[in-house]
């Protein structure tokens, strides 16, 4: 049912050649760094950023963003931990979590789609309007509450046996929304409105249905990233959710130059916050200072996007 | 004689992916020639202008320029010795007015640092003087404001003003009034034989090409077919060289047979439409004319859906009554749009000619919820070779393949599904002889099995050859219906202006 369209990952390969090279690296620096817990570890680390990245990579397609979404989440997670201590129902606060994600992106495309203003003005706003009711609730210190023991299965057990929670949820989740946007209609038509609003228009595509469906799927992400949070850190820090901001948006566009190169898509959103998950993994395994990670993760993105750009130089049109 | 020769082109070849744009291709230009260039959609000719004005690097052959091979990796390069290129898509900042864009990269600055805006007029204004095509152009107009014609001849300057030899026009007649472009064909005859500037003349207009122009080179399929002498200018000879058969009859036989009405619009009102009434019946392309801005787009639009109105009724085969009408509704009744401005309102950049084609009935093509590639291609496949489309592998995007081409695209999108009625808003603009026959065929084969076409068009022409009833509309408003004999120039001038 997936299938996966092998011509098209080696004709712009950069982005897997620097992934393999990276692996490499790493694995001579570090004899852990392939072993079985590392490789879980990595992908327990990219699962909350991953489920993310699934999110945005909707919004971006038709055209739309969100700077807002990681300080939701660390705004739902806060908010779930008060009610959890209050002794709410863990599962109904779970829930609530999630309706709360779907919540914050309504009121997001509310005043991008019906009112008008400019995503990234409008997300900055509701940004930093999150970050204000997390100081609100937790007067700048880290929350910590009372919780039942099973609050930490999703974010830190494992099901199946080897497989942890939170990465069977991100596999779930990048599974759904890779055939959503590659393989069925809505998809089709995000990419129509993201390409060309006004033929899109002109084909009987009602951009703004398709604006809102995308910004309700990526609330839904916001909520469930929140959820396996709060069932990692069963704290809330106040900065909680912000250091996501940066990585989720650079493996978007990371992942605009592989797979369907100059367009934002799935499967490279997907590799790229791999990478740039690996990358902070490896350097921390090889004893590198953490501080590290952010110039590396920068050279990445810098020489993965210039590739497409030497590519196409003196080639006229066609080359995206 | 050799010492004439001022640009020649040796064995050029150029190819975008699959697509061989320009195959082995030689020429040569004298000094003072008005070279029109002349060829279909696909045929090349715009690749090989870009090529001559720096903007492509040929993959092999070379460009011999005065005697001296050329080595060009930017236009600039090319147009600081000389070749000057005017595209179809003019290239001015909007906001600027025409003396900031005819020195726009040369600005002239006092103590290197600030703009020097007299030096600036002066400049223009002497600039003006030497080369009077438009001696009432204002200068200090911002170009959005000017009209199309003005828009050519500040471009026209631009590159003037970088002493050129050659100047290359692409289409520039394509937006052009009759009289502006009655203008601008002074100015270029001035130029040329007044101040002997070499000119390469594309257009798809053979009448005002064999008009303007001494030599006309003839391209097909990226080969040059070749260059005729104007005492050997012969409009069929060319036509057959261009695309290999003969055109005996332009438009197809009009057909008096109409069946029952199709669409009938009541008292459409908006700001700028007064009381529009008229209908359409099997079998019969109704055209729509009048002058630029009189209301035939917003007409349409509002029928369409893609712009609403204040009052009015749209009435589909007396069956259903619309007071507001939406693009998915109309598409569902049968009645869809073909835009005109393609790269506005139909190209998707970021789809494959696959997708492009199958995106505007996707849903009622496919029914299940997960698209099959495979079954998609073979579907556009089908249906883009009963119009002959060319292109050399569905994967590819409509950026490597000819104007035409790409309307044939978007004409088979629409036409993936049954219609009812179609409308079509100027489509056969800037595109070339042979598709401009095959659309006038395929419209014709339409209304044969009963359905409808309302017919937008720009050139009176086209509305006298190919409608059966035309409309006329001055300032918002239907001002005459003819038929048959009455489809005249004369009355249909009279009444729009």
């Amino acid at each position: 049912m997936v299938k996966i369209n092998y011509k098209n990952i080696f004709k712009n390969n950069e982005l897997l050649i620097a992934f393999i090279v990276l692996v490499v690296f790493f694995s001579i620096g570090s004899n852990r760094f392939l072993c079985i817990e590392n490789i879980t570890n990595i992908l327990r680390n990219s699962s909350i950023t991953g489920i993310l990245v699934l999110g945005l990579v909707l919004v971006m397609i038709n055209g739309d963003f969100d700077l807002s979404f990681a300080s939701a989440v660390g705004l739902l997670n806060i908010v779930g931990l008060v009610l959890i201590d209050r002794g709410m129902n863990m599962w109904i606060v779970f829930l609530l979590m999630i309706i709360g994600g779907i919540l914050w992106s309504l009121f997001n495309s509310f005043l991008i789609i019906k009112i008008g203003i400019h995503a990234f003005i409008a997300t900055i706003a509701t940004w930093n309007i999150s970050k204000g009711l997390i100081y609100w609730i937790n007067k700048g210190r880290t929350f910590y509450g009372n919780y039942p023991d099973n609050l930490v299965f999703i974010g830190r057990r494992t099901v199946f046996g080897v497989i942890p929670v939170n990465v069977f949820i991100f596999i779930v989740i990048a599974i759904l929304l890779y055939v959503l946007v590659n393989k069925t209609k809505v998809g089709r038509y995000l990419y129509a409105i993201g390409s060309n609003k006004q033929a899109a228009e002109y084909v009987g595509i009602n951009s703004n249905k398709y604006r809102y469906l995308a910004y309700i799927l990526h609330g839904f992400c916001i909520g469930i990233a929140s959820v396996v949070l709060c069932s990692k850190l069963a704290s809330g820090p106040a900065s909680a959710g912000e250091g996501y901001l940066i990585t989720v948006i650079a493996s978007v566009f990371l992942g605009a130059t592989v797979f369907k190169p100059g367009f934002v898509n799935v499967g490279g959103g997907i590799l790229g916050i791999l990478i740039l998950t690996v990358i902070e993994n490896g350097l921390i395994m090889v004893s590198v200072p953490f501080y590290f990670k952010y110039i590396v993760q920068a050279i990445i993105i810098l020489l993965s996007v210039s590739m497409i750009f030497i590519k196409s130089k003196g080639q006229g049109p066609g080359i995206v | 004689m050799k010492e004439n020769i001022i640009l020649r082109g040796v064995e050029l070849c150029k190819q975008f992916g699959a697509t061989v744009a320009v195959n082995n291709l030689s020429f040569s230009l004298e000094k003072g020639d008005f070279l029109g260039l002349i060829g279909e959609n696909g045929a090349g000719k715009t690749t090989l202008i870009k090529i001559l004005g720096g903007e492509y690097k040929p993959d092999r052959g070379k460009i011999i320029y005065k005697g001296r091979e050329t080595n060009w990796d930017t236009p600039n390069q090319a147009l600081k010795k000389g070749i000057g290129i005017v595209h179809q898509h003019l290239l001015y900042i909007p906001e600027f007015t025409a003396e900031e864009n005819i020195f726009l990269g040369k600005e002239y600055v006092t103590k290197k640092i600030l703009l020097d805006d007299k030096s600036l007029s002066d400049n223009a204004n002497s600039l003006l003087k030497q080369f009077p095509i438009y001696p009432s152009l204002n200068l200090k107009e911002r170009v959005s404001n000017m009209s199309p014609g003005e828009r050519e001849i500040v471009e026209i300057l631009k590159i003037l003003s970088y002493d050129s030899e050659i100047l290359i026009l692409d289409e520039p007649t394509a937006s052009l009034s009759k009289n502006e472009a009655e203008g601008l064909f002074n100015s270029l005859i001035f130029l040329n034989k007044e101040k002997s500037l070499t000119i390469i003349y594309i257009s798809h207009k053979l009448d005002e090409t064999i008009d303007l122009c001494n030599k006309i080179m003839v391209m097909r399929n990226g080969e040059n077919m070749g260059i005729i002498n104007k005492n050997q200018f012969d409009k069929g000879s060319i036509i057959k060289l261009m695309i290999n058969q003969d055109i005996q009859k332009f438009y197809p036989d009009k057909s008096d047979k109409v069946g029952s009405i199709i669409i009938e619009v009541k008292n459409l009102t908006t700001d700028k439409l007064k009381d529009i009434n008229f209908y359409v019946k099997e079998g019969e392309i109704v055209g729509l004319y009048g002058l630029m801005g009189a209301g035939m787009s917003n007409v349409i639009k509002c029928i369409f859906g893609v712009e609403t109105f204040n009052k009015g009724i749209i009435n589909i085969q007396n069956r259903k009554e619309f007071h507001k009408t939406t693009v998915a509704e109309m598409v569902n009744e049968g009645v869809y749009l073909i835009p005109g401005d393609r790269d506005k309102y139909g190209i998707f950049t970021s789809f494959n000619i696959r997708e492009n084609t199958t995106i505007a009935h996707l849903k009622y093509l496919f029914h299940e919820v997960i698209l099959n590639k495979n079954n998609e291609s073979k579907v556009a496949h089908n249906e883009l070779s009963k119009i002959h489309s060319k292109y050399a592998d569905l994967n590819q995007h409509l950026d490597e393949i000819s104007g035409g081409n790409q309307q044939k695209i978007i004409i088979t999108r629409w036409l993936m599904r049954d219609c009812k009625l179609l409308i079509v808003d100027d489509i056969t603009v800037g595109i070339d002889i042979g598709t401009k026959k095959d659309i006038y065929n395929l419209l014709r084969e339409l209304t044969k099995r009963g359905k409808g076409i309302i017919f937008v068009s720009s050139e009176i022409n086209e509305i006298i050859g190919m409608a059966d009833r035309v409309y006329t509309m001055r300032e918002g408003e239907i001002t005459a219906e003819f038929h048959g004999e009455e489809i005249n120039q004369k009355n249909i001038l009279e009444n729009i202006l």
